[in-house]
């Protein structure tokens, strides 16, 4: 019996669909130029129901995903109103004063590889902040300056960068790359029965208006409906709302008021008084949305909320027009991902609020797992299945503590959202555990256990230090420091001097990305 | 800063520009741009590498003179010494625009000269006439003219002669590092170089598509073109010695 893989589809053509597809795509030549190439690569995409448009946020890995899938940077910038994006700033998190903010660049701290600067910064953290003696991007975000130069070649940088995009579009566009080059069978139909092998397996799946589409791996990216892992295989969801709160989401879109209004480079996150709100500049509109808890916030309050922060930072006027659209989710994510010969990517695998932008990351790490691991036939696809569920619920787990330090550390107590999340019930025990070691040795590379630990300890440093987390001296004289002052000496004053050469030459986000709409950027 | 004034019989009938070579007239610069209809005549004299307009991004061909910033190795006392000078350097103070005109319905874009009034070539008593006596254009105006004709010229065709090696992905990013006779040592960076790799790996029909647009022999003139970054190292050795 011949069981190799050969036949994929995709279920649903979200954004989560359509990078899934091309990431495969990227890596197994599904043409059928080539006579000996069986493999076929489908997306089965229902024309009836619309993308929710999840994620306008990317980390600096969706370049070289891009890049993989042979796009051209600059018909991406012009085609998905993208925008750099180089790290968030976070007002309100630590005191709720207004005044209280900190950066979470990209880029981690100078000379990271070989030296924690850390332990050494802190004598200093009443005249600098973490972030900008560490680093130089938190310098260019805080100006709205571009992470490169017109002559820098696409997808190269000064500074490290993901993007700020249009997820609509986003999503058409890689339809379009997809269909178009990769050659990749897009299936506009609806799903509407599943057929069952001895096995368990899915043989294939039926569709209203294309009959039954047979496949060895069936791929779910279908969404929060989760048509196979979810409605037919009954995988439960593992809930994380007694540890993340937020729940509810109220959006709008927002136009400059004028067409040369400065560009943020970076995400803004505000906190509120049950939960934040995000602020993504896209050259043609800002996406502004509060993310909160409903047990802890009512609808109307949170409107209240967000309209005064557009009325602060857009003016009255668009405050008044602006229209409200309500999306709600239940945080938490499935108890596996891969079950027979079915694995979830995006929404039907999981969700949790849109702190820190991890929907599209998962969704291209899971890709590029699937990718690089596809199994040859089905005798093991199960143990590929185990590693898979293994690695992603490591990961789910990295990215809930993750995000729950952010709330952890506040001072705020100025309502039950903030006491509540400070209570130590709400808090999972690793993380108790880290921010307990972290009291006396600052995050560093011992931190990571895998090699390609979704957050890297650099990230936890600054959240830790930006939201005022002080770190115990070593109680004894290290043999190493008198070494490690003069090297650390020498890395902060590099730093200075790289922040000031970068904020000296890189032009405006806004100026950037009209050249990249008039000239384009260069391969090379 | 440039103040470019339409050229005029009226306005500039006295006006004279000294034609003489020197830093003071703005020729002390590094390198300059150069256009492939030129280069079997630049590559006699300066290598020809490949680098990026700030503004744009753009790549364009340029012609180096010197391995410092605003060091010009063929400029002395008596002028410039080098058998061919590039358009782009015998231009100044001029410049050739368009100018938007409306005739039987239609947008035209008719040439016109410019010239910058604040630049050190302007002057009211030394140096060539632009107009003669009886107002024409006189012989150096005239061969100025031509000079510009064939920047323009050369700036279109070297649009195609770009896109060309780029689809082919014939350039690539360079380092030249120069050791001197004293032990310094001169990094120039932000240039481009063909990729002699990729060119000797072009199949047939693209050397015949390259030929037929008249761009391979330029490609191969900018490869021989490298032999005289010798010339500027010997230059600025004999420089150091002197």
């Amino acid at each position: 019996m011949n069981n190799t893989i050969n036949r994929l589809v995709i279920v649903g053509g979200g954004t989560a669909g359509w990078l899934t597809a091309g990431v495969i795509a990227a890596e197994h030549s599904c043409t059928s130029a080539d006579q000996h190439n069986n493999f076929q690569l489908s997306l089965v995409e229902s024309p009836d129901i619309a993308t929710i448009g999840v994620g306008e946020g990317t980390w600096p890995s969706m370049r070289s995903t891009l890049q993989k899938m042979g796009i051209s940077e600059t018909d991406f910038f012009r085609e998905c109103s993208a925008s750099f994006k180089q790290g968030t700033l976070f007002t309100g998190w630590q005191t709720g004063a207004g005044d209280d903010s900190y950066s979470h660049p990209f880029t981690a701290p100078h000379g990271y590889a070989e030296t924690n600067l850390a332990p050494y910064w802190q004598p200093q953290r009443d005249k600098i902040n973490f972030a900008d003696a560490v680093g130089s991007q938190s310098a260019l975000f805080e100006d709205k300056l571009a992470p490169k130069q017109i002559t820098t070649p696409e997808y190269a940088f000064h500074a490290n960068y993901g993007y700020h995009l249009d997820a609509g579009k986003f999503a058409e566009f890689l339809r379009k790359h997809c269909v178009e080059k990769l050659g990749i069978k897009h299936v506009k139909a609806n799903v509407t029965g599943i057929n069952t092998a001895d096995n368990g397996d899915i043989a294939s799946i039926e569709t209203d208006s294309h009959g039954s589409i047979a496949g060895d791996l069936f791929i779910d990216c279908s969404g929060s409906r989760a048509l196979l892992l979810g409605q037919h295989y009954d995988i439960p969801i593992c809930d994380k709302n007694d540890i993340l709160f937020n729940n509810t989401a109220l959006a709008a879109q927002i136009p400059y008021n004028n067409d040369s209004d400065p560009i943020s480079s970076c995400t803004l996150s505000t906190a509120q008084t049950a939960g934040w709100i995000w602020d993504i500049g896209l050259p043609t509109r800002r996406g502004i949305g509060h993310v909160y808890s409903s047990a802890h916030n009512s609808e109307e309050r949170a409107g209240e909320e967000l309209l005064s922060y557009i009325a602060t930072t857009a003016g009255p006027k668009l405050a008044a027009e602006a229209t409200l659209r309500k999306v709600q989710f239940s945080p938490g994510h499935r108890t596996k991902f891969w079950h027979k010969n079915c694995v979830a990517i995006g929404m039907s695998a999981g969700f949790i609020e849109p702190l820190e932008a991890s929907a599209l990351v998962l969704v291209e790490l899971s890709a590029a797992m699937i990718a690089e691991q596809l199994p040859a036939s089905r005798d093991h696809m199960d143990l590929v299945a185990k590693r898979f569920n293994d690695k992603f619920l490591y990961r789910w787990d990295s990215i809930i503590d993750f995000l729950k330090l952010h709330y952890i550390l506040t001072q705020r107590s100025d309502t039950d959202y903030w006491r509540d999340n400070c209570r130590t019930a709400s808090i999972p025990e690793s993380l108790q555990e880290k921010v307990a070691l972290w009291r006396h040795q600052s995050p560093w590379h011992r931190d990571s256990h895998h090699v390609d630990e979704l957050f890297p300890s650099a990230s936890f440093q600054y959240i830790l230090y930006g939201m005022g987390f002080k770190t115990k001296a070593h109680h004894t004289v290290r043999r190493s420091d008198a070494e490690a002052q003069k090297v650390v000496g020498r890395l902060f004053q590099e730093n200075a001097a790289r922040a000031q050469q970068l904020s000296g030459n890189m032009p405006s986000n806004r100026d950037l990305i009209d050249k990249i709409h008039s000239y384009g950027f260069q391969k090379i | 800063m440039s103040n470019y004034a339409l050229l005029n019989k009226e306005q500039h009938k006295d006006l004279k520009i000294i034609t003489q070579r020197g830093a003071s007239y703005g020729d002390n610069v590094m390198h300059a741009m150069t256009f492939a209809l030129e280069f079997r005549d630049v590559q006699s004299c300066y290598p020809i590498f490949f680098c990026k307009d700030e503004q744009t991004g753009g790549l364009y061909p340029t012609a180096l003179f010197g391995l410092e910033q605003d060091h010009n190795q063929f400029l002395n006392e008596s002028g410039w010494d080098a058998t061919y000078i590039p358009l782009s350097v015998r231009r100044h103070p001029f410049l050739i625009g368009f100018q938007s005109a409306s005739g039987n319905g239609e947008e035209q874009k008719a040439p016109v000269v410019s010239l910058d009034m604040d630049h050190p070539r302007i002057s009211d008593t030394e140096g060539e006439q632009l107009f003669d006596d009886k107002g024409e254009p006189s012989k150096y105006l005239q061969s100025t003219i031509a000079t510009l004709e064939n920047i323009h010229r050369g700036l279109e065709h070297n649009k195609g002669f770009i896109a060309a090696i780029l689809e082919y992905e014939l350039l690539e990013p360079f380092t030249l590092e120069v050791t001197l006779n004293n032990g310094s040592t001169h990094q120039l960076q932000g240039f481009y170089t063909i990729a002699e790799e990729k060119l000797h790996k072009l199949d047939g029909p693209a050397l015949g598509e390259l030929n037929a647009k008249g761009y391979l022999q330029p490609i191969f003139m900018a490869v021989a073109s490298i032999a005289r970054v010798r010339t500027l190292i010997d230059k600025k050795n004999a420089l150091l010695n002197g």
